[in-house]
């Protein structure tokens, strides 16, 4: 518990400074990939409540059309992919990071996201029509603070130079395209093994 | 795999329809009527509403006697019309005749089926519209004959207008007019076969004028990349990128024309041409004038709205038909859509092709070719009251609209334009709660948001008292904390926080 609560404190020096945060973080194991993935299921909770809960000055979305489980699944897998594709770009291009420093920093940087998504949500119950450009500004900036942040989080645990992290993240996302079309292609061919048996199956059940 | 695949797609459908089916109320509908008639809200869900208008009288041909015949069957007529006076004009398109049926919609009063050109008795060839101008005088679109001949109540010819030449047409053009419209200085606007650049104007004596209310063709980016990687035999077998063809006319007593056409896109069915051919129609805060919102599927029912005819029925109101799925939309001077209803069926008051609209006497009639009937319609309260409380509207008096929006909801509480006017008219009263309360029933942001700032406003006025008070003492009491904490640390009994991370 004790440990608990200094990872958390470690978090929030991480949001104040991600430079340092994030090398100690590398070097010195002050992170935490539990509170990372707590990080992002909070993030995807404070998404889904603010497109439900935000005022209606500001929110034209149908409720009926929000899910905040299938929003979740959304948000980890995104996640997961994102970490799985960047450790398999950056495993060949001389990245420093460990699986672990990866999530944890795209899931510490997803806090000012949720802090300011909450903040604005709050926020917009108070803003009347001319007043909206508070409510967007927050989002911004908590959105902006946040991709630097992760942005900030790769460069420092794989050691790279910025160039070098915009780059990677290029080749990550290409990966991602390709993990996700050979899941599909997997998905699919295991459907065709499935159906190939069940047709012998079927098969021999009639005749016998 | 295709297999696979199709019978995922009909799982998720059969699962769908299911949950569809078993979630719906059951509608033995009140009004007995062969479908469902809706609305759609601000998130263009469909949300069931009464019905503004329901089939009243089925209007055929052979009930009607002339000169003590029956006057048999019409064959495949394709355009109706209202005369000034009050009289119904059907083109009998397969009959080559025009028939007059008085405005009771009972009797036969007159069949135009030849008339005397300059000592020879001439006849129509296929008459696919026909038009009644101020002056009483009959314009009938003489389709295969070519020419709009021009006739006055009594029969005689007034004029002739065929084989218009210009250099904006084509040399070899063959003139086929289609449907009809007369505005106040008689002017001729009119629809031709295989014409893409708009409605065809003709002056008072007959010369063509111009074009007008050209619809642009739109060629998206991907389309255009489509093109570029097509070859020469791949782009002749391609769908040829031409503007739409309007399909039905009508002008309103500003000489504005109101025209319908068929959007592929199901955005704008219906254009207002002012007298330069600009398009000002206003198209609502959905931007969508196109008909149903609600298009996507995969059956021979979806994809957007056809609309084959429009009507301007007074203070702003216009209703189009919809030949897809034989609907009628009607609209305001805003572009808000008031209510939608009829339906393509077997069943009486349903129609098999609907061609043509016309408003006459608080009804609506439509025109079935398939048939060879009129169908028509009669307002109920619902719509009635949709009706004068959108006029109200028009003419600038909304405060006198409160009443019949109370009990437009009293019949429907969805109604969203019921519930945003009487929302402003709470606005105008200073009731800033109750404003907000039906402003958002109305799902109306911006005079939401209006509502909602007073509302604020107003309270923040009311307890700037304690509020400032509170604020002041909370101020003073952290200050105070403060140094407390202070002194405190001074004398070193605690050791506190901070993150004092410190990193050799």
């Amino acid at each position: 518990m004790e440990n608990f609560r200094d990872k958390l404190k470690y978090m929030w020096y991480t949001v104040g400074h991600p430079m340092d945060g994030y090398y100690w973080i590398r070097h010195r194991e002050r992170g935490s990939v539990l509170l990372a993935i707590v990080m992002i299921i909070l993030f995807s909770f404070s998404f889904t409540a603010n497109r439900l809960l935000a005022s209606f000055v500001v929110n034209d979305i149908n409720p009926r059309g929000i899910d905040s489980f299938y929003e979740l699944i959304a948000v980890l897998s995104f996640f997961l992919l994102l970490s799985v594709s960047n450790w398999s770009v950056t495993c060949l291009m001389g990245g420093e990071g460990r699986m672990k420093d990866i999530v944890i920093a795209f899931g510490y940087g997803t806090v000012p996201i949720t802090v300011m998504v909450v903040a604005a949500t709050i926020v917009s119950q108070a803003v009347a029509d001319n007043e909206m450009a508070f409510y967007y500004i927050m989002l911004i900036a908590g959105i902006g603070y946040g991709v630097i942040m992760m942005l900030i989080g790769v460069m420092q645990v794989h050691n790279y130079t910025m160039g070098k992290t915009l780059f990677t993240l290029f080749l990550t996302f290409i990966s991602l395209l390709i993990i996700i079309f050979l899941i599909l292609l997997i998905a699919n061919m295991l459907s065709m093994v499935y159906l190939f048996f069940s047709s012998i199956y079927t098969e021999i059940f009639f005749r016998l | 795999m295709r297999k696979r695949l199709t019978s995922i797609i009909m799982a998720v459908f059969i699962t769908a329809a299911t949950i569809a089916v078993s979630t719906l109320p059951v509608y033995a509908t009140p009004s007995g009527l062969p479908y469902d008639t809706y609305n759609y809200d601000l998130w263009e869900q469909i949300k069931l509403s009464p019905a503004a208008y329901i089939p009243d009288k089925i209007v055929r041909a052979e009930n009607f006697t002339y000169n003590g015949e029956s006057i048999g069957r019409f064959a495949s007529p394709q355009d109706i019309s209202r005369s000034p006076y009050g009289d119904l004009y059907v083109a009998d398109t397969g009959n080559n005749r025009i028939v007059v049926i008085d405005s009771t919609m009972s009797n036969c009063i007159k069949i135009i089926s030849s008339f005397d050109n300059n000592g020879v008795t001439d006849t129509f060839n296929q008459p696919t519209g026909v038009c009644v101008s101020g002056k009483n005088q009959i314009y009938v679109a003489d389709s295969q004959n070519r020419r709009i001949v021009v006739l006055e109540q009594d029969g005689t010819l007034v004029k002739i207008v065929a084989n218009p030449r210009s250099e904006s047409l084509d040399e070899n053009f063959i003139f086929t007019p289609l449907k009809v419209a007369v505005d106040y200085a008689d002017r001729i606007y009119c629809t031709a076969q295989f014409m893409f650049e708009g409605i065809m104007v003709f002056e008072a004596n007959g010369d063509f004028s111009s074009f007008f209310g050209t619809i642009s063709v739109i060629i998206t980016p991907w389309e255009q990349i489509w093109k570029r990687l097509a070859t020469r035999e791949q782009r002749a077998n391609q769908q040829l990128f031409i503007p739409t063809e309007f399909t039905g006319i009508d002008i309103d007593q500003g000489g504005f024309v109101y025209a319908s056409s068929i959007d592929n896109e199901g955005v704008q069915g219906v254009r207002r041409l002012n007298p330069k051919g600009e398009d000002v129609i206003k198209k609502g805060g959905n931007e969508n004038i196109g008909g149903d919102l609600m298009i996507f599927g995969p059956t021979d029912f979806a994809g957007p709205s056809q609309f084959i005819d429009v009507v301007y029925r007074g203070n702003g109101l216009y209703s189009a038909l919809d030949r897809r799925r034989g609907r009628i939309f009607t609209y305001d001077h805003e572009g808000n859509l008031l209510y939608i209803f009829g339906a393509l069926g077997t069943q009486e008051g349903t129609f098999n092709l609907p061609v043509s609209i016309e408003d006459m006497n608080d009804r609506l009639l439509v025109l079935d070719a398939g048939r060879s009937e009129i169908v028509t319609f009669r307002a109920t309260e619902y719509g009635r009251l949709i009706n004068e409380a959108v006029s109200l509207r028009f003419d600038g008096d909304e405060a006198l609209a409160v009443d019949l929006w109370k009990r437009v909801l009293e019949i429907n509480e969805n109604n969203e334009l019921a519930n945003t006017g009487l929302g402003k008219a709470y606005l105008t009263a200073g009731d800033n709660a109750l404003a907000m309360r039906y402003l958002r029933l109305g799902m109306n942001r911006e005079y939401y948001s209006i509502a909602f700032r007073r509302y604020r406003n107003s309270i923040l006025i009311e307890h700037a008292n304690a509020g400032l008070t509170a604020m002041a003492v909370l101020v003073a009491g952290s200050m105070i904390f403060k140094r407390i904490r202070k002194t405190r640390k001074k004398k070193g009994d605690t050791d506190d926080t901070g993150a004092g991370f410190t990193y050799e």
